[in-house]
């Protein structure tokens, strides 16, 4: 498309050398020379629209962001047919990681110069950015019609066309190029990628035998140079394609790295075998490996899940006491997956073995003594006897004060039973023991947390982090660390300091959003190091990675508190009232602030170095580090929402790894979510989803006794508005709840309790009460009658019982204690110490003012410890 | 343990395992780029549950002096505190010198290790055979000198 320039834009001889050697000077980033070059220009000519820009792009590069932004979108304004000005918009939008915007103003530039190799290739990176898939394949392919010569232009809209599904022409682009690859060097790493992808295009097409092919022809003649890649194709490839050899190639790959579990597992299946106990010959071959390899730790273990009987009896006896011997420590997590609780022959074959040996004493090593007490603690506590595993603690500690392990241990059985604080002072007694390993102290941190005690665990933690950071808290939040701030996030919440929590959890959904970020630079990067598998596989994780564990856990969190927020607006005003501080808060903020206002300061003197490029990404900017608007702010339905899809989208699309509990919540909350923004076909979709998922479970019995309460009191007898309206409410019929007429919603409340709470054995009779006294409330029972349908459930189990599905537990008996609490019920106080009594251990119960009591003695010094020893 | 070459699904966990055992950190961003440039170099040991206990990120050495034969370089390596004891380091290490003589055709492999840190040190040099090249000074962010380990992977 050849437009004619316009007038204004053309510039005489002298002002357009200049203006080159401005584009010259951006690109070789001489940025102190390219403002100088376009003030040189615009003051003859002010007007020069693509000056502007780049002056502007110069300034933002520098880190004058606000005013070099502002001069772009003047100079936008003075030539709006210019390339180079679309261009530079494009950059500062994908700066500001507007990737959409930034793909808008490209396609804008490309408009005026098509062939435009630099652009091409953003737009091509941002494309992928954006999975536009159909848009990449055509610029990959104009890419490389203008420039065929390029070896990775080829492999560029190979990768297009699989990223778009279409792998047979990807193939094809791969085999054309091949054919014009002429005088490939000896050991071209770059080449040896290439042909991996080869391969792995073959598989993914089911083309097993070629694929083979150019895997052993290449193999041979050393241009696929990746030993285990080599290997790992070949087996995967021989068992897909049924072949004899396909048993040598597993068995080879066990001898190449023994230890990796994956090769086992090809070797048995080719051998018509599995890790299924029901079958001997597969533990003749893992003994036989065994003896082969007797470095190798796999096929020991995997025996150990196979044998049964006196066959394990056998086997797992040497493989205890050598790891008793060496001292071991995790040989109990290493075994705990054999344990079952409707088959507890192995447990029981353990803890038999283990007593056996304790009891030969004075036979017995004193280390080996003392591994051996410590796997029985873990053993007992797993198996739900809390007591039991303190008091062979106890023992052990008293035999060897000095091994942190055996604390560490103590810490863990504490958490268990509800002592949060007894937990901090164990492990923070095995911190003190080795001062110089980050494991405890990271240990002692999390601890701390879990005790609600944020300003001495950021104490704890910060002995490790950077000591120029502006706090411990910032170096671990930019170090990512969802540890810090899901369980910092976790310490307010339970301290009540919503604002604070719903800050972290943010930050640790932002975190996500910079994994996501991320990838950008690698769409360049690893077509440019042929690294193609690798980076179909970024391509894939970074499409699943919010069913990462952290980000449901911290988008689930902030969601909730913005819900409620949402339903009760005082809690954000709350969290605008400052508290009184404590001359500790108050020492701690002032070195905090002392601490920012240097890192400003050595970030101010770096400015003084005009020359330095601070690129186009905007710095980010934090003026609410309380939190405090974010909880105020009017949209937080949206931004939950936001952060639930997703959730959703995964949960219904991919195959996520997360749990049925968890997929059930995710469901529900955004059920609570979309009614609230009165998306009424959204939020049946969600209960509908979830009642698939489980029909019986107490949220969803909530939810559906919430949705048609919502129906009632929000349209009275009238049917919502057309178009949606109708559909709704016949939808919400699908769902089962009987018609109010015949059945009143507060007896279908009390139908429900009934079902899931008189028989013992329903497992999840706790959390049924819960959800039936959340209904009443909604419903408008008395305070009186929630009252004593959760006073009861305290009633129903005797205490000290084996932990089983349904029973009552702390997590449980505290949304209890927070719904009383919430309905303003006089019984609460009373509530608490019925709670109190009935796990005994446990801190969470107590007052504030015993809580804050409590926690003084945390961190003091071992010997002041013991004697106010709480257990 | 499993040990296993690295998925790109399992550098969270890598990230996670370094900041709970190690004073050096790094962002993600410095996982990927080593990922992405040496996807054959870094492994990792897993318990049965898929949780990363132990990993090594390892990468080739870019900018080569004239005289410097091509070499691999141990970014970090670290085994969670409960999983020691198991010789997961040194299978760790073993898998990815192989991969780096094997398709990087290293001569030697490098690292740096705290002066002050006397357990990494002896683990290095006693357990995996490395030995002191040279002190760095001032190596580490906050001043510390590093010892330059290195070991010939020529057979």
């Amino acid at each position: 498309m050849n437009r004619p320039v316009p007038a204004k834009r053309i510039l005489p001889s002298k002002e357009a050398t200049l203006f080159k050697d401005l584009l010259n000077h951006y690109e070789s980033r001489q940025l102190k020379k390219g403002l100088k070059t376009a003030d040189q220009i615009l003051k003859k000519f002010p007007e020069h629209g693509e000056t502007i820009c780049m002056k502007g792009l110069v300034l933002t590069h520098m880190g004058r962001r606000e005013e070099g932004v502002d001069l772009v979108k003047q100079g936008m304004r003075l030539d709006l047919t210019s390339h180079i000005c679309w261009h530079v918009f494009g950059l500062i939008q994908k700066g500001e990681k507007n990737y959409e915007e930034a793909l808008k103003s490209y396609t804008q530039a490309l408009k005026f110069d098509r062939d435009n190799l630099n652009i091409l290739r953003d737009a091509a990176h941002l494309q992928t950015q954006l999975r536009n898939f159909d848009a990449l394949v055509e610029t990959r392919y104009t890419i490389l019609r203008l420039r065929p010569n390029f070896r990775q232009h080829w492999i560029a809209l190979a990768v297009a066309y699989h990223l778009n599904g279409n792998l047979i022409e990807g193939k094809k682009v791969l085999e054309q190029y091949e054919r014009t690859l002429k005088n490939i060097p000896d050991y071209d790493v770059d080449h040896s990628e290439t042909l991996l992808y080869h391969v792995r295009l073959l598989e993914d097409l089911g083309e097993f035998k070629e694929a083979l092919d150019i895997l052993d022809n290449n193999a041979k003649q050393r241009r696929i140079l990746d030993r285990t890649s080599i290997m790992e194709y070949r087996a995967r490839l021989l068992t897909k394609s049924n072949a004899a050899e396909a048993e040598s190639a597993w068995r080879a790959l066990i001898d190449h790295n023994p230890d990796s579990y994956e090769y086992y597992n090809g070797y048995l299946s080719q051998k018509g075998l599995s890790l299924d106990p029901k079958v001997a010959e597969a533990l003749d071959i893992l003994q036989s490996l065994s003896s082969q390899i007797p470095r190798a730790a796999a096929p020991k273990r995997l025996a150990l899940t196979l044998a049964q009987g006196p066959a394990f009896e056998q086997l797992v006896k040497p493989y205890i006491l050598l790891a008793l011997q060496k001292g071991i420590p995790s040989l109990f997590s290493d075994l705990k997956s054999l344990y079952s609780l409707t088959k507890p022959e192995k447990q029981q074959i353990i803890q038999q073995l283990l007593e056996t040996e304790l009891n030969s004493i004075p036979d017995i090593e004193p280390s080996t003594y003392l591994w051996t007490l410590y796997y029985l603690a873990q053993h007992h506590s797993y198996l739900g006897d809390h007591a039991k595993a303190l008091d062979i603690l106890d023992q052990a500690i008293q035999h060897t004060p000095t091994l942190p392990d055996l604390l560490m241990f103590k810490g863990r059985v504490l958490k268990r039973c509800g002592d949060y604080l007894s937990a901090a002072r164990s492990i923070n007694e095995a911190r003190l023991l080795d001062g110089q390993d980050r494991f405890l102290n990271t240990k002692t941190g999390k601890y701390l947390l879990r005790a609600g005690m944020v300003n001495e665990a950021i104490g704890i933690l910060g002995m490790f982090t950077k000591k120029d950071a502006v706090s411990p808290g910032t170096d671990l939040e930019e170090m990512q660390s969802f540890l810090y701030l899901l369980e910092e996030g976790n310490a307010h919440r339970i301290n009540k300091k919503l604002n604070l929590a719903l800050k972290k959890y943010m930050a640790a959904v932002k975190v996500f959003e910079t994994f996501e970020d991320d990838q950008y630079d690698f769409h360049g990067y690893n077509l440019r190091k042929f690294t193609v598998n690798i980076y179909l596989n970024l391509i894939t994780w970074e499409d699943h990675l919010r069913s990462h564990r952290a980000y449901v856990t911290a988008a689930m969190a902030a969601s909730r508190i913005f819900l409620a927020v949402h339903d009760d607006s005082s809690l954000a005003k709350s969290a605008t009232i400052v508290p009184e501080l404590t001359e500790a808060e108050k020492k701690a903020k002032k070195k905090a602030k002392k601490a920012a206002s240097k890192a400003e300061e050595k970030k101010g003197q770096q400015q003084q170095s005009v020359n330095e490029d601070k690129g186009l990404e905007a710095p980010p900017k934090d003026d609410d580090p309380e939190g405090i608007k974010l909880i105020a702010s009017s949209d937080g339905l949206e931004t939950a929402a936001r952060m639930l899809r997703p959730l959703t989208n995964l949960l219904t699309t991919a195959n996520v790894d997360l749990g049925q509990k968890e997929r059930m919540e995710i469901w529900l909350l955004s059920y609570d979510v979309a009614i609230r923004r009165r998306k009424l076909l959204q939020a049946l979709t969600f209960l509908t989803h979830a009642q698939t998922l489980d029909s019986s479970y107490p949220g969803l019995h909530l939810r559906l006794v919430h949705l048609h309460h919502f129906i009632r009191t929000t349209y009275k007898d009238k049917t919502p508005p057309a178009p949606i309206g109708p559909a709704f409410i016949e939808g919400v019929k699908q769902l089962g709840v009987p018609d109010e007429n015949q059945v009143s919603l507060e007896t279908y409340n009390m139908q429900y309790l009934q079902k899931h709470t008189s028989d013992t054995h329903s497992k999840c009779s706790a959390e049924a009460v819960v959800a039936c006294a959340k209904a009443m409330r909604i419903l408008g029972s008395s305070v009186g009658e929630v009252e004593e349908l959760l006073f009861g459930s305290l009633r129903d189990n005797a205490k000290n019982q084996t932990p089983r599905r349904g029973c009552l537990t702390i997590q449980i008996a505290l949304e209890m204690l927070e719904l009383l609490t919430e309905m303003n019920s006089e019984r609460v106080d009373e509530f608490r110490q019925r709670c109190q009594a009935r796990f005994e251990r446990s801190t969470v119960f107590g007052t504030d003012e015993e809580i804050t009591k409590l926690r003084e003695s945390v961190l003091a010094t071992p010997d002041n410890g013991q004697k106010d020893e709480l257990l | 343990m499993n040990v296993r070459p690295i998925k790109v699904d399992d550098l969270i966990g890598m990230q996670a395992c370094n900041l709970q055992n190690l004073p050096e950190n790094y962002t993600m961003r410095y996982y990927l780029y080593h990922a992405m440039t040496w996807p054959s170099l870094s492994y990792v040991a897993e318990d049965h549950k898929g949780r990363i206990v132990g990993y090594i990120l390892a990468k080739m050495e870019e900018d080569l002096k004239d005289d410097e034969e091509p070499h691999g370089h141990v970014t970090s390596i670290s085994v969670l505190r409960p999983y020691r004891r198991l010789g997961l380091a040194k299978k760790l290490m073993v898998q990815s010198q192989e991969a780096m003589a094997s398709v990087h055709h290293a001569a030697y492999v490098s690292l740096h290790v705290r002066k002050s840190n006397r357990a990494a040190l002896s683990l290095y040099r006693d357990t995996l055979g490395f030995t002191v090249k040279d002190i760095e000074k001032g190596y580490y962010a906050d001043g510390e000198d590093a010892y330059a380990m290195c070991l010939s992977l020529k057979p």
